[in-house]
Formats: structure tokens, sequence, C-alpha cells
């Protein structure tokens, strides 16, 4: 299955204090996908944001699948999780230095799946890396909802015209909930994801092999 | 506690969460909490931890991930309470 999925997470709007808490992280890390933090260097906050965006991401790639699956981020679990680099392979465009990337395996019991995260101060943004995969982060000026809508599907379209040749691109979105590329009337077999929190934005979109 | 009034106190444990007040004040069993209240996805833990605060109740990973939309939640909060009382 071709598919896409993206997630990012604004720290600023995070509970710092809440997020290390057992009764939270426990919500959806189990006590086997913890250990991978004791074998890494990263923060443990950011950890746990980490975790909740791979799981995210990893809900949105296999929902466009199955149009009824439920978000349990405690059976998506993350199996391996190790430093990483942007390579000449990445098609990143972040408005934003990057402090740190990481890669590793997320699974659902049946699948598993590559992801890839790119982490600073502000915000961690994470997508499922399985193929050509184009991403893109932008900070915006406002935060609610329409802003927010409204300027992941420009960006995305930005790129999206740089790359295909097409008539005209617009966004649709499926009664599922998950967003399409169409090309005049015709849908586009090229899956695209969105996510945004607060002031950030983010698009994931995989090229046809 | 019956259903009405669970979501009464629903409202207050979501309130914070949600741009679409109109919407908060207009919720059924149907009402999506991330489609119709446009909660951000990264808040659903919040909401759960929050519940387990307003209601006095232990919300466990089986449990937790059915809270997708209203109805679900009374569901969840409903059968907590009546396994604490």
């Amino acid at each position: 299955m071709i598919s896409a999925g993206n997630d990012i997470v604004a720290l600023n709007l995070v509970d710092k204090q809440r997020t290390v808490l057992p009764a939270f992280y426990s919500k959806f890390i189990t006590p086997a996908e913890l250990s991978l933090h004791q074998e890494s260097t990263i923060s443990f906050e950011n950890f746990v944001w980490l975790l909740w965006s791979v799981k995210e991401s990893a809900y949105k790639y296999f929902k466009r699948g199955d149009e009824y699956l439920v978000f349990s981020p405690s059976k998506l679990i993350v199996e391996r999780l190790f430093v990483s680099t942007l390579t000449d392979q990445d098609h990143l465009r972040a408005d934003q230095p990057i402090d740190a990337y990481y890669e590793g395996t997320v699974s659902n019991g049946t699948h598993t799946l590559n992801f890839k995260s790119a982490i600073n101060n502000r915000f961690i943004a994470t997508i499922i890396n399985e193929g050509d995969v184009y991403w893109g982060v932008q900070t915006i000026a406002d935060s609610d909802y329409h802003t927010q809508s409204e300027a992941v599907r420009l960006l995305a379209l930005a790129k999206l015209n740089d790359i295909i040749i097409a008539d005209e691109l617009w966004i649709d979105k499926h009664s599922s909930g998950y967003p399409y590329i169409v090309n005049g009337s015709h849908p586009l077999q090229t899956p695209i994801s969105f996510a945004h929190h607060g002031c950030y934005v983010s698009y994931a979109f995989q090229l046809p092999k | 506690m019956d259903r009405k009034e669970i979501l009464s106190e629903l409202k207050k444990v979501l309130a914070p969460y949600t741009e679409s007040k109109e919407m908060l004040d207009g919720i059924n069993e149907d009402t999506d909490l991330i489609k119709d209240l446009k909660i951000n996805s990264a808040n659903l833990v919040d909401i759960i931890i929050d519940a387990e605060a307003q209601y006095n109740i232990e919300i466990d990973f089986d449990a937790a991930e059915k809270m997708y939309n209203v109805g679900n939640c009374i569901d969840v909060i409903s059968d907590k309470i009546n396994k604490t009382a």
C-alpha cells in the first residue's frame, strides 16, 4: 500500500510537567518502548512527544487503507529509535533550523514502517518514510484552525507545483478525513498527509515509484 | 450520575481544548472530538487525564482508545463510574 502519514507537535503548547508524569505517558507508551529512551540521549519530554508524533503519523498512514481504523497509540509500537542525519535522499523544506534528526521503526503488529523525525526547541515533526517522501514545515502567524488548514494546503501545493506538471492542482478531503490531491477533476495517486499544531504546519507526500 | 450529567461535566473537560465554543455548547453523543470540535490530537491524552480527575476514575489503555467521540467518552466514563461505585 502506498500512503502518507505525518505529524507535528508544537512544544510551546505541551504541558512539560504533565508530560513526564507516568499517569500521562503510560497512556500511550509501553514499558518496552520506555527502554528506547534509556538507550538514547534525547530529553524525556521530547522522547514522549517524539513517540506520540510517530504513532500519530503511523495511524494516518494506516488509516488510508482502513477507513474504520481508530487511533490506538498503545497498539502502535515504536520498535527502533536512533539518531540520524539529513541525507541527499531527504526532501525536507523547513523554515526553522533543525537541531537533530531521528529515525526508527513503528509496527501495528502486522506491518512495520520506517519513520524520520526532525526536532528543534520549537517543534517535533515526523513522517512515515516509506519511499520518495517530500515533507515541509512552516511557521504561521495565527494558530486558529482555519489559518492552519489554509496554510498547510498552500504550502503543499507550492511544492507540488514545483515537481508535478499538472493543469490545476487542488486538495480535497475524503469522507474518512484524509486529504488527497486532485488535478483538475482527476484524483492523483500521490498520497498526502497534513499536520498542524499551534503556529506550525507540516505536509508529507509520497511520489509513486 | 446519568448520561446527561456526564455530558454536562464533559463540556467543562473539553472546553480548554477547543476553539469551537459554539459547537461545544451544542455537542451531542455523535460529536467527534477532532473533526467537529477541532481538538488537536495532541490534547487527547490531556482530556483523558482531566476526565480521570473530574470523575475520580482511572481510564486504562484499552478504554482510552475508544474516546474519539462524545458518546464513546460517556460510555467509558459511565462504565468506570459504575465500577468504582
